[in-house]
C-alpha cells in the first residue's frame, strides 16, 4: 500500500457512523483522510485543501452529493477530481450526470468498508482521466 | 222491444247504472217480480193496472152478485153468478201472470243486449216473435262483435299510453342515473358533436349541457387535449378499442377512458355510426395516496438502511481486523449496539401504528401512576438532551394521580415527545415536561414545552398525518414521519384521550396530552 501512503481522501456524509467508519478503513489503509458532514462543508475542504478523490453521500443536507460533484467539476480548483457516490437510494444516474460531474462510481448503501477500499485504489490507479464505472447495484 | 229498439247501442251503455243494474238483478232472481214491483217506475205502474183490471172487474161482479142473490134469485142462478165471477178471477190471473213472465224475458233480453251477449240463455224462452229472432241474433252479433272491437282499441290506446310512460320513467331514470355519477360522462357522434354530456362535465370541464348539445366539441370551450383525444380516438379504431388516457386539468388527474359507441342513426341504411364515449374519473386522490405511499416506502427504506449500513460495515471492520486496540474495538460494539436499536425501533413504531390502525394490538389497561411514568421518559431522554445542554425540567404531580392505561404505550407517546423536544431544539435550549390535574374534568395533562424551532402554522392541521414530516425542519433531526402519528393514536384511540399543539416559530412548541383520571 505505499502508493496509498499520505493520498487527500475527503469523505463527505451527514451520518457521523458512516463518515467514521470510511474515515477508519481508509486510513488504516494509508490514506490521509479529511471529513465534512454536510456538502457546503465539503466543498469548502475540498476547495482549500485539494484532496484526490472524493466520497460523498447522496442525501443530504443543504447540499446533495449530485450538486456536490456539480459545483466541484465547475471549480478550477477541484475539476480534475474524481468522486465515489454513496447512496442509500437504488437508484442510477443519469447520462447526464455522469457528464457533467467526475462521479467515477456509485455505492449503494449498505456499503462494504472492503469494496470502497478496492474502489478508491481502482480510481487513483487509473488517474483522474479514467472512465466512469458504476460499481454499486444502481 | 220497443224500447230497446229504440235505443242505439252508444245509448245502451248508459244504462250500465242502477236501472239496468236493479233490472238484471231482478231477471235473473227466481222469484224477482218482488223486488222491482215495489219501484216506483210509471212503466211498472201501468203494467200493473193492466194487469190488475180483469182481476178487479171480476171481483166486483162476484161482489154484486152475492149481494144480489138473497133478495129474489133462486140458488142456481147465484151459483151461475159465482162460476162466473170465479172463472173471470182465473182469467185475470193468467193475464198478470203472463205479463209478468214477459216483463222478465224482456228484461233479461236488455240486460244480455246491453253487455253485447249473443247467447244469452234467455232469448229463446223471451216470447219474441220467432220471426223477430234471427234478425235480434244478427244484431246481437254484430253488437258483440263492436263491443269487442271497441274494447281492443280501448286497451291498444292504454297500453301505448302505459308504455309511453314506462319509457319516460326508465329515461327518468337513466338520465338520474347518468347525472348522479360522480365520473364527467359525455358522447359524441361521428362527426365530434356532442350527443351527451352528464352533470359532472359542468364542474369538471365547465360544460353547460343544455347548450353544448349537438355541437361540434371543437367549438365548445373543452380542454384541448380532451377534445384531441376524443377524435383521435374516433379516427383511429372506430371507437372499438378502449383505452385508458391520464389527463391533467387544471390541478386535478383524470383517467379518461375513452371506448367507442354505436350511435344509432334515424336513417338505418346508413349502417351504425361510431361515436366516442368518454368518461373521466378524478384519480387525482388515489395518486397522492400512491405518491405517500412510494414516499413512504422510500422513506422507510432510507431510514432502515442508514442504521443497516452502520451495523455493516462496523461488523465488516471487527471480521477484517480492524479494530486493533481495545477501544476502538468497545467503539464499533457499541455502534453496532445502538444502530441495531435504531433498526428495532423504527420497525416497532410502524408495526405498532398498523396494529393499532388495524384493531389488532393487544391492549393490557391497568391503573398507571402517571408521575412514575413521565419520570420514566424524562430519565431515559436526559442523556440525550444533556449531549446536546439542552436544559431538562421535569415537574410532576403526585404520585396517586393514576389512569387507566397501557403502561408501555402511554410511556411511549411521553417518551416520543420528549425525544421530539430535544431533536428540534437546538444545543443550549431548555424543554419542560408539566403535569397538570385538573379535578373538576378528572383528567390530567402532561405537557412539554421547548425553545426550539417552532412549527409553521400552516403545517401545524397536517402535523399528526402519517409521514408528514414539516419540511422547513426536515433537515434538523431524522425521522420517518410516524413518531407523532403513533402519539395521536395511542393518546386518542387507544386511551381516549386528547393531544393538542400550539407552537410559534423560532421560539418552541408544546405538546399535551390531556388523559381521563382514574376512580
Amino acid at each position: 500500500m505505499g502508493e496509498s501512503m499520505g493520498t487527500r481522501i475527503l469523505v463527505c456524509d451527514d451520518e457521523p457512523h458512516i463518515v467514521h467508519v470510511v474515515a477508519a478503513k481508509l486510513r488504516n489503509a494509508g490514506f490521509e483522510v479529511i471529513t465534512a458532514e454536510n456538502g457546503e462543508e465539503a466543498l469548502e475542504r475540498a476547495t482549500c485543501e485539494s484532496p484526490a478523490l472524493v466520497i460523498t453521500d447522496f442525501q443530504m443536507p443543504y447540499l446533495t452529493g449530485l450538486e456536490l460533484a456539480e459545483r466541484l467539476k465547475a471549480e478550477p480548483a477541484t475539476c480534475g477530481v474524481p468522486l465515489i457516490l454513496l447512496t442509500a437510494r437504488g437508484f442510477s444516474i443519469d447520462e447526464s450526470d455522469w457528464k457533467n460531474t467526475n462521479i467515477r462510481a456509485v455505492m449503494c448503501k449498505p456499503f462494504s468498508p472492503r469494496e470502497i477500499l478496492s474502489k478508491v485504489q481502482e480510481l487513483l490507479a487509473c488517474g483522474p482521466a479514467s472512465q466512469p464505472v458504476n460499481a454499486g447495484r444502481a | 222491444m220497443t224500447r230497446l229498439e229504440e235505443r242505439p247501442w252508444s245509448q245502451a251503455r248508459e244504462w250500465e247504472d242502477e236501472e239496468l243494474a236493479r233490472d238484471a238483478a231482478a231477471a235473473r232472481s227466481d222469484d224477482g217480480a218482488a223486488a222491482p214491483m215495489a219501484g216506483e217506475s210509471p212503466r211498472w205502474k201501468a203494467a200493473a193496472i193492466w194487469a190488475l183490471a180483469p182481476v178487479a172487474i171480476s171481483a166486483l161482479w162476484l161482489a154484486w152478485a152475492i149481494i144480489r142473490g138473497p133478495a129474489g134469485s133462486a140458488a142456481a142462478t147465484r151459483l151461475e153468478f159465482g162460476g162466473i165471477a170465479i172463472l173471470a178471477l182465473i182469467a185475470g190471473a193468467i193475464v198478470w201472470l203472463s205479463e209478468q213472465t214477459r216483463r222478465r224475458d224482456l228484461l233479461a233480453l236488455r240486460y244480455h243486449l246491453s253487455r253485447g251477449e249473443a247467447e244469452g240463455s234467455t232469448l229463446d224462452a223471451t216470447g219474441v216473435g220467432v220471426e223477430l229472432q234471427p234478425v235480434l241474433r244478427s244484431a246481437m252479433d254484430h253488437a258483440a262483435s263492436l263491443r269487442e272491437k271497441i274494447r281492443r282499441i280501448e286497451g291498444t290506446q292504454q297500453r301505448s299510453g302505459l308504455e309511453r310512460r314506462l319509457a319516460d320513467l326508465q329515461r327518468q331514470q337513466v338520465d338520474a342515473i347518468v347525472n348522479g355519477i360522480s365520473d364527467a360522462v359525455l358522447v359524441t357522434d361521428e362527426f365530434d358533436r356532442l350527443l351527451m354530456a352528464n352533470r359532472a362535465c359542468e364542474s369538471v370541464l365547465g360544460l353547460k349541457p343544455a347548450e353544448a348539445l349537438r355541437k361540434p366539441i371543437s367549438e365548445l370551450s373543452i380542454d384541448d387535449g380532451l377534445a384531441r383525444m376524443i377524435r383521435q380516438s374516433r379516427e383511429a379504431d372506430g371507437g372499438n378499442v378502449r383505452r385508458h388516457v391520464e389527463h391533467t386539468l387544471g390541478e386535478r388527474i383524470y383517467e379518461v377512458t375513452l371506448s367507442g359507441v354505436s350511435v344509432q342513426q334515424k336513417d338505418e341504411s346508413a349502417g351504425a355510426k361510431h361515436g366516442v364515449l368518454a368518461v373521466l374519473r378524478d384519480v387525482t386522490r388515489e395518486k397522492e395516496i400512491a405518491k405517500a405511499k412510494s414516499d413512504f416506502v422510500s422513506k422507510v427504506a432510507h431510514e432502515l438502511r442508514t442504521p443497516l449500513s452502520s451495523i455493516k460495515a462496523y461488523v465488516e471492520m471487527l471480521v477484517d481486523g480492524e479494530a486493533t486496540d481495545e477501544k476502538t474495538l468497545r467503539e464499533y460494539y457499541e455502534i453496532i449496539q445502538t444502530s441495531s436499536e435504531r433498526l428495532s425501533r423504527l420497525i416497532d413504531n410502524m408495526l405498532n401504528i398498523s396494529r393499532i390502525e388495524s384493531g389488532t394490538v393487544r391492549v393490557n389497561k391497568e391503573p398507571v401512576s402517571m408521575a412514575v411514568v413521565v419520570k420514566e421518559a424524562a430519565d431515559v431522554a436526559r442523556p440525550q438532551a444533556e449531549a446536546k445542554q439542552i436544559k431538562l425540567d421535569v415537574e410532576l404531580t403526585p404520585v396517586f394521580y393514576q389512569v387507566l392505561a397501557d403502561r408501555d404505550m402511554i410511556y411511549q407517546a411521553v417518551l416520543n415527545l420528549l425525544s421530539n423536544a430535544v431533536k428540534y431544539t437546538k444545543d443550549g435550549g431548555g424543554v419542560t415536561v408539566k403535569m397538570a390535574v385538573m379535578e373538576q374534568d378528572r383528567t390530567v395533562t402532561i405537557s412539554v414545552s421547548d425553545t426550539g424551532v417552532g412549527i409553521p402554522e400552516q403545517d401545524l392541521p397536517r402535523l399528526f398525518e402519517k409521514f408528514f414530516r414539516v419540511e422547513a425542519n426536515s433537515k434538523m433531526a431524522k425521522g420517518t414521519g410516524l413518531g407523532l402519528n403513533l402519539v395521536k393514536h395511542l393518546v386518542e384511540t387507544v386511551h381516549g384521550g386528547r393531544i393538542n399543539v400550539t407552537s410559534q416559530v423560532g421560539s418552541g412548541s408544546t405538546f399535551s396530552m390531556t388523559l381521563p383520571l382514574h376512580g
